[in-house]
């Protein structure tokens, strides 16, 4: 599986074509086909190309939705 | 644009600009689902499809009842909705309700309406989140037209058997009895 340093990360916040990756524990998503990541930004607040652990906690929504999209890599430290 | 009344959502720690973003999506949400669920509801035909109609009708009235109760607000704290209709359809905050590949497909529907109500009850929840003992006009429409979204859910769950909505039903199609109050006749 592919991995992804911070840095790499944020170069995909689907602005300039780019696709609309994040990661959660780990593991990183590939929003790019979701409505809900449109331009790279979930619920206005949120953006692409970030470690959303810590966010998810307050998200009107478990875990259980990020089961919708395919993870294509690890983020390393 | 009431002025004070913004300023008073400010002072509290709002992000005015985003929750006005927010309420712009989640009424082209309402918007969207109002039109998409005419689809629907017109493709609920047959044995199957008729028990399912009346349920669908109450959503249908009651979600345009929402995107009506939340254009005043909108203003109200010195946003618009956009001039362009095409560009309300594509910021909806939930996808679009589109007839599935099968119309004829009753639990495919279901489905589709389900997953439309769900994606409402999570948005509105997010609003009320983040007005709750800030922006007490907006949280007070927001926690109704969630309760209207929760009931939507559990009555398309129901039908799909997860469990029983607790729910008997509207009187009038479009009674809106948590939203009615928004709403000028």
């Amino acid at each position: 599986m592919r991995t992804f340093t911070r840095e790499e990360l944020r170069k995909h916040r689907g602005q300039n074509g780019a696709p609309v990756y994040f990661a959660y524990k780990g593991k990183v998503y590939d929003a790019s086909a979701s409505w809900h990541w449109r331009k790279g930004k979930h619920q206005v607040i949120h953006e692409a190309g970030q470690d959303l652990t810590e966010a998810l906690a307050s998200a009107p929504h478990g875990e259980d939705l990020l089961a919708r999209l395919p993870v294509i890599g690890v983020l390393v430290d | 644009m009431a002025k004070v009344a913004r300023e008073m959502v400010e002072k509290a720690g709002v992000n005015v600009d985003e929750l006005l973003e927010l309420l712009v999506n989640n009424a082209a949400a309402e918007l969207t689902t109002f039109y998409y669920y005419t689809i629907l509801r017109v493709n609920l035909i047959g044995i199957e499809g008729e028990g399912v109609k009346a349920i669908a009708e109450d959503a249908r009235i009651e979600d345009r009842n929402h995107f009506e109760a939340l254009v005043p607000r909108i203003y109200e704290l010195g946003g618009k909705l956009p001039d362009d209709m095409k560009a309300f359809h594509d910021c909806s905050a939930c996808p679009p309700a589109k007839l599935p590949k099968d119309p004829t497909d009753v639990k495919a529907l279901l489905s589709v309406l389900l997953e439309a109500e769900r994606c409402a009850v999570r948005g509105y929840t997010h609003i009320c989140n983040i007005t709750a003992g800030k922006d007490h006009r907006t949280y007070d429409l927001a926690l109704a037209i969630l309760h209207e979204e929760i009931e939507h859910e559990a009555w398309f769950s129901e039908f799909l058997g997860e469990g029983p909505s607790g729910h008997f039903g509207r009187r009038t199609p479009g009674e809106s009895p948590f939203v009615s109050k928004f709403l000028h006749p």
